[in-house]
């Protein structure tokens, strides 16, 4: 059986790791922001949710 | 409608004394120290003084659903008062662990720029922790790992929070979930 050869993706993890450890330094006020943007970015997402959970109670 | 403006309301409302004490709790909470991420609603941590008991046990928010009502806050959703688009979840002191966070919650600051500047009580991070651990959801767990990641709580003091609430086995458990090794057991 032949071996694969998988890359080595330490350093990709590393940065996503500096990255978190970056966006925990900001003030609360900015993180407070990016919440907010988050909140619009899946509000269609939560709507439909919400819409479906909506129908599955009404009676068929 | 920003979750800023809703903190605000939350100050205003401990300013003229409808909230006696209250702190910011949760994934918010959270926000102090770790990594923004998304969550539904804010959690505030309320002492029981806030709640208005009845004679058969029931605890009511009364005092503060008028406050609100009265600045025009009336809306309602699944999980709490809506506030500026944002339910508010105000959850009562539920354990001496809740009481000792709620007593030892620190001031930050939210906006520098007002004047005076917006500042609101907010849950320290062994707390936080604390809290996550009792709890024990998944979701929770995820948030304690993030600290620890993140480097975002002091490790002597989230240990004796543990102790003193008894939350050695919750930690444990917490740890052999997230197969990490107990980074408590060298603190």
């Amino acid at each position: 059986m032949q071996s694969k050869h998988y890359p080595d993706i330490s350093d990709i993890i590393a940065r996503k790791q500096a990255g978190r450890r970056q966006r925990a330094k900001l003030s609360f006020a900015e993180k407070l922001d990016i919440v907010d943007a988050l909140r619009e970015r899946v509000r269609p997402i939560v709507e439909a949710r919400n819409a479906r959970r909506l129908a599955a109670r009404q009676p068929a | 409608m920003s979750l800023r403006k809703t903190i605000e309301v939350i100050t205003r409302l401990a300013k003229e004394g409808a909230i006696k004490n209250y702190a910011i709790a949760g994934a918010v909470g959270a926000l102090n120290y770790i990594e923004p991420t998304l969550t539904e609603d804010l959690d505030v941590l309320i002492s029981l003084a806030d709640f208005d008991k009845r004679q058969s046990g029931l605890i009511l928010l009364t005092p503060i659903e008028q406050a609100l009502a009265k600045i025009g806050y009336t809306e309602r959703s699944d999980v709490g008062y809506v506030v500026e688009g944002w339910p508010v979840q105000f959850l009562p002191v539920g354990s001496p662990l809740d009481e000792e966070a709620l007593d030892e919650a620190v001031e930050i600051d939210i906006d520098a720029t007002g004047d005076p500047p917006l500042k609101a009580r907010c849950l320290r991070a062994e707390h936080l922790v604390a809290i996550a651990v009792r709890l024990g959801r998944l979701k929770d767990l995820a948030r304690v790992q993030a600290f620890l990641e993140q480097k975002a709580v002091d490790l002597n003091a989230l240990k004796g929070v543990l102790e003193r609430h008894d939350l050695q086995r919750a930690w444990t458990s917490f740890c052999a979930k997230a197969s990490i090794a107990d980074p408590l057991a060298i603190a």
